[in-house]
């Protein structure tokens, strides 16, 4: 059970730099011509790509942060807090599917650090559903 | 140790407060190190370079009569391959709107479509334009669908978008519907692209000035202007442009 937790709080680490990288690029980023090779930022500049004028993935970096605090309160024996860090993980993995069926029939092309994302979001509810299957260690 | 005194010592907090701060700073190195390119239009590293940097004069003529703003007789001619749904040639579409308000009948300035297989829409988009200019209006057009590029981009009713922007800037639009579906717009379209594809243009939006290549990081306002007065310096100034010379008969020509 112990190891799930700290496979998810290095998840939900992943997590976090990918957001904030993303999160910077979109302040930063010059845009880069079309190729006809390479593709173009076609989804990061997408109007999918913010909310507001808040980039997705500042939320991104928000909700990973929220998961990652719940990871590491329950490893301290909290026991609510995993708890809610499954639903949280299962809301994630919801909108991640979300954004790649977007990806895919909407704005027809795909974000390479998109796609970890939602990896990641996928891997920490997978974390989540095993731990339901784990028999508790006293231990742990 | 227990439980309850671990939860309550500071290690989490700790633990929480450190990825924080960890992330924090991980921003602000990311950000000062983000690579814009310099000021002195030294190209960014991630500009792929045309193949051909210079126009072959035996290269195919593209769409004729060609998309064409400004003099036909201009000295100094800047020739624009782009994508309408590319959101790079979106970006640049305000640069090149002011450099042909800036030089008007100083230069012949022609749009060239060049929409990349990867954009799902971009092709219909240079058809919608192209029907647009058989009515006089493909600049009209251009405007409307660079301005809502990002909308129209993601919206699987676009066809009806389109239509509605049709309706907008004038145009008979069962006409526009018809040229649409016909072979005239599509293969100015397609006379366009194989120009692009003999000059072996490789992205979007590429620029030429008196067919010579302008990187992508030196399409901005100041780096152009330099460049065409450089041109129209070295022709030593460009012929008296004729009154209403952007009119030149054909429906493609002159109409913003």
């Amino acid at each position: 059970m112990k190891v799930l937790k700290l496979i998810a709080l290095v998840l939900s680490l992943i997590g976090i730099t990918d957001s904030v990288y993303l999160t910077v690029h979109h302040y930063t980023a010059e845009p880069v011509p079309c190729s006809i090779v390479a593709g173009c930022e076609q989804v990061l500049t997408s109007s999918y790509a913010e909310i507001s004028g808040i980039p997705l993935a500042a939320f991104g970096a928000a909700a990973y942060f929220v998961a990652f605090c719940l990871i590491v309160l329950s490893i301290y024996g909290n026991r609510i807090t995993w708890k809610l860090f499954g639903i949280q993980a299962t809301l994630m993995a919801l909108f991640s599917c979300w954004l790649i069926y977007v990806q895919a029939n909407y704005i027809g092309a795909f974000c390479q650090f998109c796609l970890l994302s939602a990896f990641t979001s996928f891997l920490l509810f997978v974390a989540f559903v095993i731990s339901l299957f784990v028999r508790r260690n006293p231990m742990s | 140790m227990n439980k309850e005194e671990k939860t309550k010592s500071g290690m989490p907090l700790g633990i929480i407060v450190g990825v924080l701060v960890a992330a924090v700073v991980g921003m602000g190195v990311l950000y000062s190190c983000s690579g814009k390119p310099a000021n002195n239009g030294t190209p960014n590293k991630n500009t792929p370079k045309n193949t051909q940097a210079t126009i072959q004069p035996n290269a195919p003529d593209g769409a004729t009569p060609p998309n064409l703003l400004g003099s036909p007789t201009a000295t100094v001619t800047v020739e624009e391959f782009a994508d309408f749904q590319c959101p790079s040639c979106g970006d640049k579409f305000p640069v090149l709107k002011q450099i042909q308000s800036i030089y008007g009948s100083r230069i012949k300035f022609i749009f060239r479509n060049f929409p990349l297989t990867m954009h799902d829409k971009a092709y219909d988009a240079a058809v919608a334009a192209e029907a647009a200019g058989l009515q006089g209006k493909f600049w009209d057009m251009q405007n409307q669908l660079y301005t809502n590029q990002k909308s129209w981009s993601v919206d699987p009713n676009y066809k009806q978008v389109w239509a509605d922007y049709a309706q907008k800037i004038g145009l008979d639009v069962e006409k526009w519907k018809t040229d649409m579906a016909g072979l005239q717009t599509k293969s100015r379209v397609d006379a366009d692209m194989a120009r692009a594809k003999a000059l072996q243009v490789s992205s979007t939006p590429t620029v030429y000035i008196n067919g010579k290549a302008v990187q992508y990081a030196e399409m901005t306002v100041d780096t152009l202007r330099t460049l065409i007065d450089s041109e129209l310096s070295a022709n030593q100034a460009s012929k008296p442009a004729s009154t209403g010379a952007a009119n030149t008969g054909n429906s493609n020509s002159g109409q913003k």
